[in-house]
């Protein structure tokens, strides 16, 4: 290993990049441009419902009820309807998340202490939608119960009936349950694949598609060199990916690491390792810029996107693809993002997923090494 | 325009488009292996809920109360402990998604008609996860109050109170297969679409044969549609194997008309066409006509709504979303779909998507002929 040599051929490998306008722009402005989709408009959560009701009741109470609904930050009132046939059509539109029909004779079954049936249309297609939707609708009627409740002790003159089971739920880690806090780090992971291993796949491809890897091999340069050499300006411009992403989570959606600075670089520097001895990887077996190209998307980018724990929970899969997410290095690297960005957790929890990640880099850049030495370097 | 000439110019397509080997994966597993993966891999169901309990009671209450959440088909009890530490440490290292901890007077002051504390902390890691998780423990809780409540009074107490009857349609059991399925299907006919037009012309370019094709008597029109119809065929015929194959392998449920599906697709062909043929002018290299497919894919994906809700993005990316041609197939991919809703409802996106479709296949071939003369 000469540092020399290394040098010369960062220097042109850099050079390369440098004069490819849609390299920079691969590196550069699709993790800015990420980071911002993510960071500011792409979110998981429900801010508020959209509602529309029929009130064939039309009574003070029904229309307290709506003003209620309305009210609370969870529901928004699209409109008022008076049948409960335009409130379907508001729902096949998609205009609408839920409908809320208020039969007639609901406040005189209110008022005579019945149980008034209301009754709630809920579009179901987008099940992680839907299902936070009713969430918000059970909480809302269980609060007016209570309310309803404690006005008819009253009125009968009885005490107050406490619930037996008082459940305190507190949220940890991501106290205010905002998607931005898990998907603003993982984006960092995916930015690493992209600019890592994409632009990497490309490499040793070209130099076999131009004819100069027979010039290289009539050079003075081992293949350990050539490697090195040849990532060193991807690595630094990965490295500058994750803090400018690190920076701008922090400065413009308020993501802030809970653990320390230089556990996250420390991981970043292997992952990236991992990204590049993969990208060379599947370089030296393609030979062509195309095929590379397809194969780094097919095997890093989607399986980090899909199979990392990162927006789609491990535990809903089939046991076929859990297994898969095992050998999936974006796992080790989301759990290790996850464990310091929201946990607060050191090495003695994530040492672990460090381990891994550190074993994975060893086998790759061996088999990369070693399948460029069968080529003749 | 003549036919004859389009023909041959097809014919020279599919030929050329078959012979090469490298794009039979491209073509032929490439949508299987996506639909599959997709189809099994992205969901957001809340079920096998994890939880860790430290019970410092031991009574009948107590346990009466995790019975409740055991049975519930959405949790799993997985971890008891005796240590409050181990279960923050449970949590910390991921081993389960919810913690309970009940206090050791947690069945005197149930007896007594005090309320009992029962601490409950989420993992808020994954934020929508967590909002479904801790609605759907409220819900057990509930339950398991309105029992306890009847078995002291030893009668219902009868109040004024809403029943409210939640009824979810088009997706009764909330599957996330069924909503993002018909998404993918929407996904591959956009990239299929998109690469392919972009390659088949880069590469008559990168050959160097675009120039003979030009001085051939073959004019810029029908070069452009006979560059065209293959793969409008080729997509129609791919999009209808794998919808069948989603529809029998999921056992998706398909409401509306199959054939509402096809003129919704012909029509979403033409805005991506049209971006194919544009890419196809910016771009001098497959290479760099790969790439910039790739960048036009990933916004199209994320602000389509095909994962990430549009309610939930700020209003003016909402605004922006209306530019979005696959914004527009998604509503009428999953209204046929899930809802089984007909051209009364869907005209709309319709519409939307053939003026969206005019309006960049025309631009598109403008630029693409001025580049041919």
């Amino acid at each position: 290993m000469n540092p020399v040599t290394i040098k010369a051929i960062a220097r042109k490998e850099f050079y390369h990049l440098v004069r490819d306008f849609r390299s920079m722009y691969l590196a550069f402005v699709i993790p800015l441009l990420m980071i911002l989709m993510f960071g500011y408009a792409l979110s998981l959560d429900v801010d508020s419902v959209k509602v529309v009701i029929v009130d064939h009741d039309k009574t003070k109470e029904s229309r307290e009820l709506a003003q209620k609904l309305n009210a609370s930050a969870y529901f928004q009132i699209v409109r008022q309807l008076n049948d409960s046939l335009v409130a379907v059509r508001y729902l096949d539109q998609g205009l609408t998340t839920m409908a809320i029909v208020i039969p007639p004779g609901w406040t005189e079954d209110l008022k005579a202490d019945r149980e008034a049936s209301l009754q709630v249309l809920l579009d179901g297609s987008d099940p992680n939608f839907a299902g936070i939707s009713r969430g918000y609708i059970t909480a809302f009627v269980e609060a007016y119960n209570r309310d309803q409740l404690l006005s008819f002790l009253n009125r009968k003159g009885m005490d107050e009936i406490k619930a037996p089971v008082d459940g305190r739920i507190r949220v940890w880690f991501n106290e205010d349950l905002e998607s931005q806090n898990f998907i603003v780090p993982g984006i960092i992971a995916i930015i690493i694949m992209i600019v890592g291993a994409m632009l990497t796949s490309l490499v040793i491809a070209r130099e076999y598609e131009n004819g100069t890897m027979e010039t290289i091999r009539s050079l003075p340069v081992g293949g350990g060199e050539l490697l090195l050499g040849k990532a060193i300006p991807y690595f630094l411009i990965a490295l500058t990916d994750v803090l400018v992403a690190v920076f701008m989570g922090q400065v413009l959606f308020g993501v802030v690491m809970k653990s320390s600075f230089c556990l996250l670089v420390l991981a970043s520097t292997i992952y990236i390792s991992v990204a590049l001895s993969l990208g060379f990887l599947i370089s030296i077996a393609t030979k062509s810029q195309l095929v590379a190209n397809q194969m780094a998307i097919l095997i890093t980018f989607l399986p980090s996107l899909l199979l990392s724990n990162f927006v789609f929970p491990i535990g809903n899969m089939p046991k076929i693809f859990q297994m898969l997410t095992y050998i999936i290095p974006a796992t080790y690297f989301i759990d290790i993002l996850n464990g310091l960005y929201l946990r607060g957790l050191g090495l003695s929890h994530l040492g672990q997923s460090y381990l891994i990640l550190v074993g994975m880099l060893i086998v790759l850049s061996y088999a990369g090494f070693a399948l460029l030495r069968k080529e003749g370097m | 325009m003549s036919w004859l000439r389009i023909r041959e110019l097809v014919r020279k397509e599919f030929i050329q488009l078959f012979r090469d080997k490298k794009n039979r994966p491209l073509l032929i597993i490439a949508p299987f292996v996506q639909l599959l993966v997709f189809g099994y891999v992205v969901t957001t169901d809340v079920r096998d809920v994890r939880v860790g309990v430290f019970d410092q009671a031991h009574t009948r209450e107590s346990r009466l109360l995790l019975d409740d959440l055991d049975a519930n088909r959405t949790f799993r009890i997985t971890h008891y402990t005796d240590h409050p530490k181990e279960l923050e440490e449970i949590l910390l290292r991921r081993k389960v998604d919810l913690a309970l901890k009940i206090g050791p007077e947690f069945s005197e002051r149930i007896r007594s008609g005090d309320s009992a504390p029962v601490q409950i902390i989420a993992d808020g890691s994954m934020s929508n996860m967590a909002s479904m998780r801790i609605a759907y423990t409220s819900l057990v809780l509930d339950r398991f109050n309105q029992r306890m409540i009847e078995e002291r009074y030893k009668q219902t107490l009868d109040y004024g109170k809403i029943d409210a009857r939640i009824r979810t349609w088009y997706n009764p059991n909330l599957e996330s297969r069924n909503f993002f399925v018909p998404g993918i299907v929407a996904m591959l006919l956009m990239i299929l679409s998109l690469l392919l037009t972009s390659m088949a012309i880069i590469r008559e370019k990168e050959a160097g044969t675009i120039e003979q094709l030009i001085v051939t008597p073959l004019r810029p029109i029908e070069l452009i549609v006979g560059k065209i119809l293959p793969y409008i065929i080729i997509t129609q015929i791919l999009i209808i194997i794998v919808t069948t194959f989603a529809i029998i392998w999921f056992s998706l449920p398909l409401k509306g008309n199959f054939l509402l599906l096809a003129v919704a697709a012909c029509l979403f062909l033409v805005s991506t066409l049209g971006i194919g043929l544009f890419i196809s002018t910016i771009s001098a290299t497959q290479q760099q006509a790969m790439m910039t497919t790739f960048f036009f894919i990933v916004p199209f994906f994320m602000f389509s709504g095909f994962v990430f809700p549009i309610a939930s993005m700020p209003t003016v990316i909402q605004w922006l979303t209306y530019l979005n041609p696959l914004r527009y197939f998604l509503v009428i991919i999953r209204g046929v779909f899930l809802k089984g809703v007909g051209m009364g409802i869907l005209w709309p996106q319709f519409l939307a998507m053939m003026v969206l479709g005019l309006v960049v296949f025309i631009s598109a071939v403008k630029r693409f002929r001025k580049r041919l003369d």
